[in-house]
């Protein structure tokens, strides 16, 4: 043997051993993925006006999977929580629980601008994403995805909730909703119901997101003498806005009328600024929860001192339902968890919801409050009005046709 | 449409002087110290945290006590940390404080929680008062009287007493002051206090109209930074005019484009910038130019 063909052998036995050891680290790799810890990404506010909200929703999802005892198909489960910091940091900290934590899914996204980002990743990527709140039409309906799914109602679901007492109040009605989104589907779904109720519109704000002060705000609305004010600011801002209505001698003229509000807005404000009647996915004090939210509410009690928030729910069902659809995938795959999540149902109460096939939207009714004309619970501020619809087939019919939504789902 | 043209500009003047409130104290550490104060915002917070604390503990009349004691933890800060700043680049002292920022927020979620804490206007100050087409709150009149209040004797601190003289003196040649025998670092040391018992106020203030929660710093310090970049950095009277003015264009925008209201300032400092670079009251420093 020359040295050429000694040099050429030692090459090739370089180059098999090194694909061997390759092979066997992918071997032991995907080893490690199929043993290891179940990685779970969470994208919720831990700053800024929705961290009051961000630690609610991440505590929900926390004690899902705690009372599911940190495993799913055996293994144990890790979540791993980055913030919702707007569109763009949302969008990246998506991407980064992908590449960098290699998560199997992600439960995140409060607000539809971050939800519409995150989802443009999880779509790339093909990881499922689960939104507990982001009511934005569009999410389920235009720009539906075959990796998102949505526990929230959409905006038009809580609007035609809201109409009817809407219509109670009076018959001039005037706007203030956040300028993204979300609030510019308010506008659109109930500029589209006020002819039903013989309403008409007076005047629309839209305001930007994170304002302090809303006083320029009420003097226009005060000017323009509405029956009901029919609003959609959200956290911080609707705490502000709360606050600020009743300083300035509102609270008893004009009823506030809204929906996707969370009980900390007004655990924030306090009972002598609170006011309203209002659209929520879920409310504690609510008689009528299930005994599994019965026990959830207990178990928060416990860990926290204090009863959970309508998104600790939204937090927990989101998580609810990956674990569980994990455990009937028996995979991690995230082909095989989005299938499971097309056919998971909840069972516990009156009527099953679940997450519609053609359309990944949460088919189950939200809940109509009113705040107590005399609060005397510290956390109690609401008083149960009914469901925004009560049976299975009226609560399908809310959420609108396949024609109406606009959903053209995806393959996987 | 006249009457609530001058409502709104009415109300925005009140908005104005809450602005000012904010950005005076910043507009004396940066004036007074050459020290960009980014924390600014989280001493306003501490403010409305303390004296939410002292009004649970001890009722409306120990929240006075909020902003000496936010001046302490100032001046506890600048022995600490700020006096190394001194004669630096303005730059460093923008980074320590934006980090100085960051903790103090990450400090009260830790202490107080997350969630935003109920502060309503005490029930003496409830209520509105209404004069033709004007309508002002009971509290926001108080918030105007006391604003004017502590800007009235602010300046009269600095023009006419010796203490005030030597801060002026100092903040121009701090060498001669020295020289002159005066302890100049115990003078900076309350100066910057000052600014932040000044924020402090602020905070107190706003608790009741604003939520109190971690985050309430970012309402503050944006529009303080403004202000004083409209008025002048370290123009006092410019602070004054500056905030007067963002407060009325913040109104009769929400008016007539509410869309743009939070743009407003952000356009009104761009024009005043590309007219006046140095800011309406702005002098040229020999310091820092």
């Amino acid at each position: 043997m020359n040295r050429f063909e000694s040099t050429k052998r030692m090459m090739l036995g370089g180059v098999a051993s090194a694909i061997m050891l390759a092979a066997a680290t992918l071997a032991g790799g995907a080893c490690a993925q199929e043993s290891g810890p179940i990685k779970i990404g969470l994208i919720y506010s831990k700053q800024g006006p929705g961290a009051s909200i961000g630690q609610f929703l991440q505590r929900g999802s926390e004690l899902a999977a705690q009372q599911a005892g940190m495993k799913a198909l055996g293994r144990p489960i890790e979540l791993i929580w980055l913030d919702e910091n707007g569109p763009e940091g949302s969008q990246q900290n998506m991407q980064r629980l992908i590449d960098e934590n290699k998560v199997v899914a992600v439960v995140g996204g409060n607000y539809s601008n971050s939800a519409l980002a995150m989802m443009s990743v999880a779509n790339r990527a093909k990881i499922p994403l689960i939104l507990p709140g982001a009511a934005a039409r569009e999410i389920t309906g235009k720009d539906c995805s075959r990796y998102t799914f949505r526990t929230q109602a959409t905006v038009p679901v809580q609007i035609n909730g809201l109409m009817p007492y809407v219509q109670q109040v009076g018959k001039k009605v005037y706007f203030i909703t956040p300028s993204y989104a979300f609030g510019q589907d308010i506008v659109k779904s109930a500029r589209a119901g006020l002819p039903a109720i013989g309403a008409t519109e007076i005047g629309s704000d839209e305001v930007p997101i994170n304002t302090a002060d809303y006083s320029s705000f009420i003097l226009k609305i005060r000017q323009a003498k509405p029956d009901v004010v029919i609003g959609g600011l959200v956290g911080g801002d609707l705490s502000n806005f709360l606050k600020q209505w009743n300083e300035m001698g509102m609270k008893d003229k004009a009823p506030y009328a809204a929906v996707a509000v969370t009980d900390t807005d007004f655990w924030d404000v306090g009972p002598q600024a609170s006011t309203g009647i209002f659209i929520k996915p879920w409310y504690y004090a609510n008689s009528k929860n299930t005994a599994a939210e019965k026990k959830m509410i207990e178990d928060f009690q416990k860990k926290y001192g204090q009863p959970p928030s309508d998104k600790t729910w939204s937090g927990w069902i989101a998580m609810r339902a990956l674990l569980e659809s994990i455990e009937a995938a028996k995979s991690t795959k995230p082909q095989d968890i989005v299938t499971s999540l097309e056919k998971w149902k909840n069972t516990d109460g009156e009527f099953p919801f679940y997450f519609r096939e053609w359309d990944h939207q949460l088919v189950r009714p939200a809940v109509i409050v009113k705040v107590k004309s005399n609060i005397t619970d510290k956390w109690d501020f609401m008083d149960f009005l009914k469901y925004t619809s009560d049976t299975p087939e009226s609560t399908e019919k809310a959420f609108g046709t396949k024609e109406e939504v606009g959903c053209k789902m995806p393959a996987l | 449409m006249l009457d609530i043209l001058v409502s709104q500009t009415a109300n925005g003047l009140v908005l104005g002087f809450i602005y000012v409130l904010i950005a005076v104290g910043l507009s004396i550490t940066f004036g007074l110290l050459g020290v960009i104060n980014f924390a600014h915002g989280a001493f306003f917070a501490l403010g409305a945290y303390f004296g939410w604390q002292l009004f649970r503990w001890f009722g409306w009349s120990a929240v006075i006590l909020a902003p000496p004691l936010v001046g302490l933890v100032g001046m506890a800060l600048e022995a600490t940390l700020i006096r190394r700043l001194y004669g630096k680049e303005p730059l460093l002292s923008l980074v320590v404080t934006f980090a100085l920022a960051l903790l103090i927020e990450a400090l009260i979620r830790v202490i107080w929680g997350a969630d935003g804490k109920p502060f309503n206007p005490p029930p003496f100050l409830a209520g509105i008062i209404e004069v033709g087409p004007l309508l002002i709150t009971k509290y926001r009149a108080a918030v105007l009287g006391v604003t004017v209040a502590t800007l009235l004797g602010l300046w009269a601190f600095l023009a006419w007493t010796p203490y005030g003289r030597v801060l002026r003196a100092g903040s121009r040649d701090p060498e001669m002051v020295e020289l002159l025998g005066i302890n100049l670092p115990r003078v900076l040391n309350a100066v910057f206090g000052l600014g932040c018992a000044l924020a402090a106020i602020a905070g107190v203030l706003a608790a009741p109209l604003w939520t109190v929660s971690p985050s309430m710093s970012a309402n503050a310090v944006m529009p303080a930074f403004v202000v004083i970049a409209i008025g002048g950095l370290g123009s006092l009277s410019g602070a004054v005019v500056a905030g007067l003015a963002v407060g009325v264009v913040t109104a009769l925008t929400i008016q007539f484009w509410p869309e743009a209201s939070a743009g407003a300032m952000y356009a009104l400092m761009f024009a005043i910038m590309l007219l006046r670079p140095r800011g309406l009251f702005g002098e040229k420093w020999e310091r820092f130019e």
